[in-house]
């Protein structure tokens, strides 16, 4: 490449990394900042304060929210991993009648909305006595369409004489998806993985739902809380809660973003 | 083949049960919760026999941080109860939470509900009237606000208890009004006045005269202040109402008033977010808005100029009524055992105390709705900080007790409120105004008609 398109290019691209990133960065210049400096839409705070920060944690059990939707997200996204995987393996490598409906039948469930569903799950987990449990919050998210999809198609791409030599290295079903099933689709799973944490982490409606005390628990609720209605709102906290907050997802968004791009390029190209 | 098929199913029973139990150990994860809850209890001497209820409600921000604080004063005066206070999101969410277990012995003790919510909540069935706990425990209730009770004074009845309580007023900017040869200390009272304020505090492209939230809530006010109804039926008081009444004269003054004002360009619209109305006050963009009671210490603190607070506008034609109150009252469920009742009666008059309502009008710039709060020495410090907290009060206290300024009681008012904002967002574009009216008042028609039709 040349290089005045180089320059072009880079202009381009950090031209809309900072467009992207903006609002992040507005709240992180607005955690450290006074009421009325952020009321008259100051960009760079005038003196850096940490006393959102303090206060923060001061107004909420923050550490424990963290921890409650830390184990939610783990939670949902090692049980999505094991029901998709392993729906997709099905659908995939064992021939049954009327299994291209069946998984059609599955994948259309991705056009109701959640919300639509919400009503009857809440009642379900009401009625198995699951408010205020983690497992209320969880096991309702671990049979996933997209997932299953997701893998389904990356399985595709194993050639199926892999599946008939295993068979004649005697390998069972089981120990074939284990031990060379899994290997190889590595990258589709950490995409799954980290999909799936992501969103169960700024899951808001639900958590609310089944939950009616601090107990169990999310940091979106939490943050939520940090808002007020009709009495003005300190936004320099909620900033400094959502910050917190971000820290996690941010963290795994760098440690993962190898595998993520690899895996969801993938997916689209097939 | 067969044999691979059933070793499949085999794995699957013991990949299900492995998740059932991975579901018990999550299960068995919150219990040293509760048991490190009851050491603590244990090392501060409390004992285990305590009642315990649950207190729903939706006060985030610095109404929780109040009443936090409220909660565990209360439970740390006595030995008898404890009060659990837990957030359910904002007034919406936690009133559809309710209604989920509304009735049942899963209910909580007290919940909080918006004054909106007043008709649902009495003709829901899950709830005691607050009046028979003051009948039995013969309650003065004439040491509380009496403005504030008539609202939510229904057929004579107490059905709640009030609890946070605010007004609108009007916020201006003093300097601005220097700037402008007005007089800082005489607000603008009348819409004509306020009319030819704007005109003169109004600088092109840079400053507004006048703005009001497009909020329903405003609308119902000016419309109070003129001792207008808002629906039929005595406001809904007398018997249900069937017909909206806000598109008479007093509703089309509010909003002819709106339109002089947006036609001369001395209007500034900002939208349905509070936070976006006070950022364009605080900026200098507008120079008069209408805002909360519950705003005001904010506003004064946050801006860099002088803040000044004055009652909302009237007609010049009319005399003031004064304002109806908004905010929420603390609803007692049935349904749920005689003592948690009682424990939540007990937390209610220890509410309503004076000490405990000058704490929390000092905490949210709510109203104290025991009078006598204002006689505490916190409060008066609190006033010669902030002179303007008490023209907010002096409002609701010079209101004129009457079904207009007792407030409306539909069980429709969400949707009616949303059909004013949609009026008042088509006025702004330049529709006309009792056209834009009268389609607001058939929307509430039609909406009032559905839920009398469904309720019986």
């Amino acid at each position: 490449m040349s290089f005045p398109r180089k320059i072009v290019f880079y202009f381009l691209l950090l031209f809309s990394a900072f467009l992207l990133f903006f609002p992040v960065l507005y709240a992180f210049m607005i955690s450290f900042m006074t009421g009325g400096e952020i009321m008259q839409g100051k960009f760079f705070p005038q003196t850096f304060t940490l006393d959102n920060y303090f206060r923060v944690f001061e107004r909420l059990p923050l550490m424990k929210y963290l921890m409650n939707s830390f184990v939610v997200s783990t939670g949902v996204m090692i049980g999505q991993l094991i029901v998709c995987s392993m729906s997709a393996y099905a659908f995939v490598f064992i021939p049954f009648k009327g299994r291209d409906f069946i998984f059609f039948l599955f994948i259309s469930t991705m056009m109701i909305p959640w919300e639509a569903t919400m009503i009857p799950n809440f009642f379900t987990i009401q009625k198995l006595d699951w408010t205020n449990t983690y497992q209320g919050l969880t096991v309702p998210f671990f049979a996933l369409a997209f997932g299953t999809f997701l893998l389904r198609q990356h399985f595709k791409t194993i050639p199926k004489e892999l599946f008939e030599a295993s068979q004649i290295a005697g390998l069972s079903r089981f120990a074939f998806f284990w031990r060379v099933i899994l290997p190889v689709s590595k990258t589709s799973l950490v995409t799954l993985g980290a999909y799936g944490f992501l969103t169960t982490w700024n899951m808001y409606l639900w958590p609310l739902l089944v939950t009616n005390n601090d107990q169990v628990r999310t940091v979106q609720i939490g943050l939520k809380q940090l808002q007020s209605q009709e009495v003005a709102t300190e936004w320099g906290v909620v900033m400094a809660g959502v910050i917190v907050v971000i820290i996690p997802t941010l963290l795994l968004l760098f440690i993962g973003q190898k595998q993520l791009q690899k895996g969801l390029t993938q997916g689209a190209l097939k | 083949m067969k044999k691979n098929v059933r070793l499949l199913f085999i794995f699957s029973v013991i990949f299900s049960m492995m998740l059932l139990a991975a579901c018990s150990n999550n299960e068995s994860k919150p219990e040293p919760e509760p048991s490190k809850k009851n050491s603590e209890e244990k090392e501060t001497g409390e004992s285990p026999s305590r009642m315990e209820i649950n207190f729903w409600h939706a006060m985030s921000g610095a109404g929780q941080e109040a009443l936090d604080r409220i909660v565990a004063d209360f439970n740390s005066s006595q030995e008898k109860y404890t009060v659990n206070a837990e957030f359910q999101g904002t007034y919406e969410e936690s009133l559809t939470k309710l209604r989920s277990v509304g009735g049942t012995k899963d209910a909580p003790a007290i919940t909080q509900v918006f004054e909106v919510g007043t008709k649902f909540m009495i003709d829901s069935g899950y709830i005691e009237p607050m009046q028979s706990f003051i009948d039995k425990d013969n309650y003065d209730l004439s040491q509380l606000e009496e403005n504030i009770l008539n609202y939510y004074r229904v057929d004579g009845k107490l059905y709640s208890m009030p609890f946070n309580s605010s007004t609108p007023v009007m916020i201006y900017n003093k300097d601005a009004f220097k700037e402008a040869g007005l007089d800082p200390e005489k607000p603008p009272q009348t819409f004509n006045e306020v009319k030819a304020a704007a005109e003169k505090l109004t600088k092109p492209g840079e400053q507004y005269g006048f703005s009001m939230l497009t909020y329903g809530w405003f609308f119902e006010q000016l419309v109070a202040t003129q001792g207008g109804l808002y629906v039929n039926k005595e406001n809904g008081r007398a018997d249900d109402a069937t017909e909206a009444e806000f598109n008479g004269e007093e509703g089309l003054r509010v909003f002819n008033f709106l339109n002089d004002m947006n036609k001369a360009g001395t209007l500034g619209n900002y939208g349905t977010n509070w936070d976006d109305i006070r950022a364009a006050f605080q900026t200098g963009k507008v120079a008069m808005y209408m805002d909360s009671s519950a705003g005001v210490a904010a506003a004064v603190n946050n801006s860099p100029f002088e803040v000044g607070v004055a009652f909302i506008p009237y007609p010049d034609e009319v005399d003031r009524q004064g304002v109806a109150i908004g905010g929420a009252s603390l609803w007692m469920s049935k349904g749920i055992a005689k003592e948690e009742q009682e424990a939540a009666w007990e937390f209610m008059k220890y509410l309503t105390t004076p000490e405990v309502q000058a704490k929390w009008h000092i905490g949210t710039g709510y109203f104290a709705i025991n009078p006598a709060a204002y006689n505490e020495d916190i409060v008066k410090a609190e006033w010669e900080k902030y002179p303007q907290l008490k023209v907010t009060v002096d409002q609701l206290q010079q209101t004129k007790p009457s079904v207009a300024t007792q407030g409306a009681l539909i069980s429709v008012f969400p949707e009616s409120r949303q059909q004013i904002v949609t009026a008042l967002e088509n006025l702004y574009q330049g529709a006309d105004p009792q056209e834009v009216l009268d389609q607001a008042a058939e929307g509430t028609n039609r909406a009032i008609e559905i839920a009398n039709k469904t309720k019986k």
